[in-house]
C-alpha cells in the first residue's frame, strides 16, 4: 500500500511525541545508535524553539534597519514638533489642512494635525505603507524565498512538519513586530506624545505589519515563487490604498474608511474613541490570514496550492531568449512591468486628483507658502501638484526599481549564474554594460510612462497640462534613476555583497531626508545631500539642467568606475 | 610526444585568498587530444585551478593560458575555443531548459543544433520545463549538453558528472571518449576515481593547493608499490636486501610482498628459488590516491 507524504509525517510526528513522552521505553528491544553514542535528543518543542531562533536570526539585520528607520523618523517628527511648529502661523497652517479630502487621500484621515499626536499619526498614514511593505517582503522571503533557494529541506528533514515550519517563521516575524511596537511606544512617548496614543500607534503599526507579513505567508503557500507571492500581496496593498483614496472623497460615506487597513490608522486619535474598533479590525484580519496560512501550509515542499505555469511546464516551443542582450531584457522586463504598472496607478491617481488638490491649496495660502519654502513650487496649480507627486512618489518608485535591479545584478554573481556567461566568450564589460543599458532604458521608460499617464489624467479632469510637459515631468526623474544606478554599480564593484542592501538604504535615506528632513530641522547641507532635493518641480518650472547634468555626471562616473573595477576583480560568491 | 603549444598551460600559477594559499605555484600542461583529470579531495584547490583557467579570478602569481592566450588578460579570446561544465549548475528559474541551452549556445558563438537534439535524446532530458523545476541531475544535464553541443576544441569540466545517475554517467563517459576521438581536449576535475580511471589519459593530483604528482596512470603506478603474490616449493626465496622490496610475508608456501620501481631485481631473486606461480597486481587509482594522502598525513604528523 502506498504511503502518502502526509501519513509519513504523521508517523514521524507520532514517533517524536512518543519519544518525548516515554524516553527510551519506546525503543525497548531495538538498538538506538544515537542514545548509545551520546547524541542529545531534542523534544519536538525544543526543535520548534530552535527553528524559531534560526528564523529570528535570519530576520534580525533587516528588522533592525526597518525598525530604526521607521520609528526613528517618526520619533523625530514628534520630538521636533514644538521646534518646527511652535509659532501660531505654523500651527494655523497645519490646522488648515484638517479634513481636506485631497490631503486625506495621501495620508488617511487628518485629525487635529496641529497637535503633536495628530501630526505624528498623519505621518504614520504614509510610513505605515512602508511598514506594510517591510512585512510583505519579510514574510515572502522567509516563507517562499528560503524554499526557492533550497534552504528549507535541511529544516524540514528534521522532526518538524510544514505547519511547524510555518508557525516558527511567523512567530519570528511577529517577534520583530513586537519590537517595532515597543520602539514606537517608547520613542513617541520620549518624543513628547501622550503615552496612550504612543502605545496605541505602536500596537496598530505592529498589527498592520503583521497582517501584511501573514498575507505574504499565505500567498507563499498559494504560489511557487516569491516574486508572485509578493505580487499578489502588492496588488492587495495597492487596492487597499486605492480604497483609502476613495474614502477621502467628500461625498464618500464614512464607513468606506473601514474597508481598508490603511484607513484604520486614521482612527487612532483619542478624540475618535475608536481605538478598540481599530484593534478589533486588525485582530480579525490577522486571525483570518493566519488561519488561512496554517490551513494551506500542509502541501508538498516546492509545491503550491494553486497551480501556475511556475510549476515548471513551459511551452515546448518557448521563444528563444537570444543572446546576452535578450537575457538582460528578459531578466529586467518582469520587474519593469510590475513597477511600471504601480507608477501608472500612482500617476493616474494623483493626476485625477490634481484639480481638487490645486483648488484646495489655492484657498490655503499659508500651506502653499510653507511648501514653497520646502522647494515644492506651485502647489495651487495642477502643474504644481503633478510636479510634486511625480518628483516625490514616482521618483521614489523609480529609484526603488533601480535599487532592485542592482540587487538582481549582484544576485547573478552571488548565485554564480554569471559563470555560465563569463566562461564563454562574453567579456565582463560587455555583460555589465549590456545589463546597465537595459536597466537604464527601463527606468527611463517607467519615469516617462508616469509623466504621460499624469498628462492623460489631467486631460480627463479638464485641467490639462501639455503632453510635452507630461513627458518632461517624467524625463526630470531620469537623472535621479541613473544616479542611483551609477552609485549602485560602484558599490557592486567595490563591495559586492553589500551592493543591494546599501543601494536600497541610500534610496530610503535620501527619500527620508527630502520628505521629513525639513521637519527634523537638519542643516541645509545635509538636506542637499538627497538627490530628491535637486529634482526641479517640472512641469511647474523648467528642467533644472545644471542639477540634472551633475546627477548624470555622478551616475556616469560611478558606472564607469564600477565597470572598470569589476573588470579586474575576482568574482565573489554569496 | 606532442611538439605544438599546449592547449592548457599553468605557469607557476598561484592564488591566495587572504591568509589562505589556495593554489601554490601550479605548473601543468594539457596537450591537444588529451583527457587530463585533476584529482584532489574537497578544498585541495581544484575549483580554484579551473576558475583561474577561465579568468574568473585573478592569479596572485604566475599565469594560466588557453591555446597560448592569457586567461586573465584576454578571457574573451581564450573562451572562444572552450566550453565549460561547472559542478553546481544554477539555472535561471524563469527560463525553460531549451531556452537556457539556446542562450548558452548563442553566447558561446554557435552550436550544432542536430547534435544538441541528439544529446537531449541520449541524456533523456526534457527541455520544456522551467528552470526552477529541474532536479540537480537535470540541471547538470543542461550544463553537459550546453558544453558538448558547441563541439569546442577544449572542454573544461569541474566535477561534471556530479548529480548524474549511473546510466547517465556512462553516457557522459561515452561522450568524453567520442570527444577525444574527434580530437577535442578535455581537462576535468573530479573525485570520482572510477570515472577518472575510465576516461583519463593523464592525472594530476592536488593536495592543499600543491601539485604533488602528475603523469599517465601507468607512470603513477610505476612510482608506487605493486602487490606481488608467488607460490614456492621448498625453501622460500631469499629476498633480504633486494631493491624495491618491502613488507614481505611468508606463510604456507605463499610469499606476499610489495615492490616499488623496477621489478627486475625481484624477478632475478625469485628465479633463484622454485617458484611455480607469480601474480603481480598494480595499484588501483584509489590505492594511489590514498597513498598520496596517507603520505601527506605522515609528513604532517612527523613535522607537527
Amino acid at each position: 500500500m502506498a504511503i502518502t507524504g502526509r501519513e509519513q509525517r504523521r508517523a514521524a510526528s507520532a514517533d517524536a511525541s512518543a519519544d518525548a513522552g516515554h524516553g527510551a521505553e519506546v525503543n525497548a528491544g531495538t538498538v538506538d545508535a544515537r542514545s548509545a553514542s551520546g547524541v542529545v535528543r531534542r523534544s519536538p518543542r525544543a526543535v520548534w524553539w530552535r527553528t524559531y531562533l534560526h528564523h529570528l536570526r535570519l530576520l534580525r539585520a533587516a528588522a533592525v534597519a526597518w525598525i530604526a528607520g521607521l520609528a526613528g523618523i517618526t520619533w523625530g517628527v514628534a520630538a521636533t514638533f514644538d521646534l518646527r511648529h511652535g509659532s501660531e502661523e505654523e500651527l494655523a497652517a497645519l490646522a488648515e489642512m484638517e479634513g481636506i479630502p485631497a490631503f486625506e487621500a495621501l495620508v488617511g484621515r487628518y485629525v487635529e494635525p496641529a497637535t503633536v499626536e495628530g501630526l505624528t499619526l498623519s505621518r504614520w498614514g504614509w510610513f505605515g505603507i512602508l511598514a506594510a511593505v517591510w512585512g510583505m517582503l519579510a514574510g515572502a522571503r522567509l516563507l517562499r524565498g528560503a524554499e526557492e533557494a533550497g534552504h528549507v529541506e535541511p529544516l524540514r528533514a528534521g522532526p518538524i512538519g510544514p505547519r511547524g515550519h510555518l508557525t516558527t517563521a511567523l512567530a519570528a516575524l511577529y517577534t520583530t513586530h513586537l519590537v517595532f511596537l515597543v520602539a514606537i511606544g517608547v520613542g513617541h512617548t520620549a518624543g513628547g506624545m501622550d503615552p496612550a496614543t504612543s502605545w496605541a500607534t505602536g500596537g496598530a503599526m505592529a498589527l498592520l505589519t503583521a497582517c501584511f507579513a501573514t498575507a505574504s505567508a499565505l500567498t507563499s503557500q498559494l504560489v511557487t515563487s516569491r516574486r508572485r507571492a509578493v505580487g499578489i500581496v502588492g496588488i492587495a496593498m495597492g487596492a487597499s490604498l486605492g480604497i483609502r483614496v476613495l474614502a477621502a472623497g467628500s461625498a464618500t460615506p464614512d464607513w468606506v474608511w473601514w474597508a481598508t487597513p490603511f484607513g484604520w490608522i486614521g482612527f487612532l486619535h483619542e478624540i475618535d474613541q475608536a481605538r478598540g474598533r481599530v484593534f478589533l479590525a486588525f485582530g480579525l484580519l490577522l486571525a483570518v490570514l493566519l488561519v488561512a496560512a496554517v490551513v494551506t501550509a500542509d502541501r508538498d515542499l516546492h509545491g503550491a496550492v494553486l497551480t501556475t505555469d511556475d510549476e515548471g511546464v513551459g511551452r515546448r516551443t518557448a521563444r528563444p531568449v537570444g543572446g546576452q542582450l535578450g537575457l538582460a531584457v528578459r531578466l529586467t522586463a518582469g520587474p519593469a512591468r510590475t513597477w511600471g504598472l504601480i507608477v501608472a496607478v500612482v500617476a493616474l491617481t494623483f493626476g485625477l486628483m490634481a484639480r481638487d488638490f490645486a483648488e484646495v491649496a489655492a484657498e490655503l495660502p499659508a500651506t502653499v507658502a510653507v511648501a514653497e519654502q520646502m522647494g515644492i513650487v506651485g502647489l495651487d496649480t495642477p502643474a504644481g501638484i503633478i510636479a510634486w507627486t511625480l518628483s516625490l512618489f514616482v521618483g521614489l518608485l523609480v529609484a526603488v526599481f533601480v535599487a532592485g535591479q542592482v540587487a538582481a545584478i549582484r544576485e547573478e554573481e552571488a548565485s554564480w549564474r554569471i559563470e555560465h556567461l563569463l566562461a564563454r566568450p562574453v567579456g565582463r564589460v560587455r555583460w555589465l554594460v549590456t545589463r546597465l543599458v537595459v536597466v537604464a532604458v527601463a527606468a527611463a521608460a517607467i519615469a516617462v510612462t508616469g509623466g504621460i499617464i499624469a498628462w492623460f489624467a489631467t486631460v480627463m479632469v479638464d485641467v490639462p497640462i501639455t503632453f510635452v510637459d507630461g513627458v518632461l515631468a517624467g524625463v526630470n526623474l531620469i537623472p535621479l534613476a541613473w544616479l542611483i544606478l551609477g552609485i549602485g554599480v560602484a558599490l557592486f564593484a567595490f563591495v559586492p555583497r553589500l551592493a543591494g542592501p546599501v543601494t536600497y538604504g541610500l534610496v530610503v535615506v535620501a527619500f527620508a531626508l527630502d520628505f521629513v528632513g525639513g521637519l527634523l530641522d537638519l542643516p541645509e547641507w545635509v538636506l542637499e545631500l538627497s538627490p530628491f532635493r535637486h529634482l526641479a518641480s517640472v512641469p511647474a518650472v523648467d528642467l533644472d539642467v545644471p542639477a540634472a547634468l551633475i546627477m548624470l555626471a555622478i551616475g556616469l562616473v560611478g558606472a564607469a568606475l564600477g565597470t572598470l573595477v569589476f573588470r579586474r576583480r575576482d568574482l565573489q560568491e554569496a | 610526444m606532442a611538439t605544438q603549444a599546449p592547449v592548457v598551460r599553468f605557469a607557476e600559477a598561484s592564488k591566495r585568498f587572504g591568509d589562505t594559499l589556495a593554489l601554490d605555484r601550479l605548473t601543468l600542461e594539457v596537450h591537444e587530444g588529451e583527457i587530463v583529470g585533476l584529482l584532489g579531495p574537497n578544498g585541495a584547490g581544484k575549483t580554484t585551478t579551473l576558475r583561474l583557467l577561465l579568468g574568473l579570478i585573478a592569479p596572485t602569481g604566475g599565469h594560466a593560458e588557453v591555446f597560448g592566450i592569457d586567461a586573465w588578460q584576454q578571457p574573451v579570446r581564450a573562451h572562444q575555443q572552450l566550453a565549460f561544465i561547472p559542478g553546481e549548475f544554477q539555472v535561471w528559474p524563469q527560463l525553460t531548459g531549451g531556452q537556457i541551452l539556446d542562450l548558452l549556445g548563442t553566447v558561446a558563438g554557435g552550436y550544432d543544433p542536430a547534435f544538441r537534439d541528439e544529446l537531449i535524446e541520449r541524456f533523456a532530458f526534457d527541455p520544456a520545463k522551467k528552470g526552477r523545476s529541474y532536479s540537480k541531475g537535470n540541471r547538470q544535464k543542461i550544463a553537459v549538453i550546453a558544453a558538448l553541443m558547441t563541439r569546442a576544441p577544449l572542454l573544461v569540466m569541474d566535477e561534471p558528472s556530479s548529480g548524474l545517475d549511473p546510466l547517465m554517467e556512462a553516457t557522459f563517459q561515452d561522450c568524453l571518449r567520442e570527444a577525444k576521438a574527434a580530437g577535442q581536449t578535455v581537462f576535468l576535475s573530479s573525485h570520482i576515481l572510477s570515472e577518472v580511471e575510465a576516461v583519463c589519459d593523464r592525472v594530476a593530483v592536488l593536495r592543499e593547493g600543491v601539485l604533488v604528482e602528475q603523469g599517465t596512470l601507468d607512470e603513477l603506478r610505476h612510482l608506487h608499490a605493486s602487490t606481488v603474490e608467488a607460490t614456492y616449493v621448498g625453501d622460500p626465496p631469499a629476498l633480504d636486501g633486494v631493491e624495491g622490496v618491502e613488507d614481505v610475508r611468508v606463510a604456507d608456501g605463499v610469499i606476499r610482498l610489495q615492490v616499488s620501481g623496477s621489478t627486475d631485481p625481484l624477478l632475478k631473486a625469485l628465479a633463484q628459488a622454485d617458484v611455480p606461480s607469480i601474480q603481480v597486481s598494480e595499484p588501483t587509482l584509489e590505492e594511489l590516491f590514498h597513498a598520496f594522502y596517507d603520505a601527506s598525513e605522515d609528513l604532517a604528523g612527523s613535522t607537527a
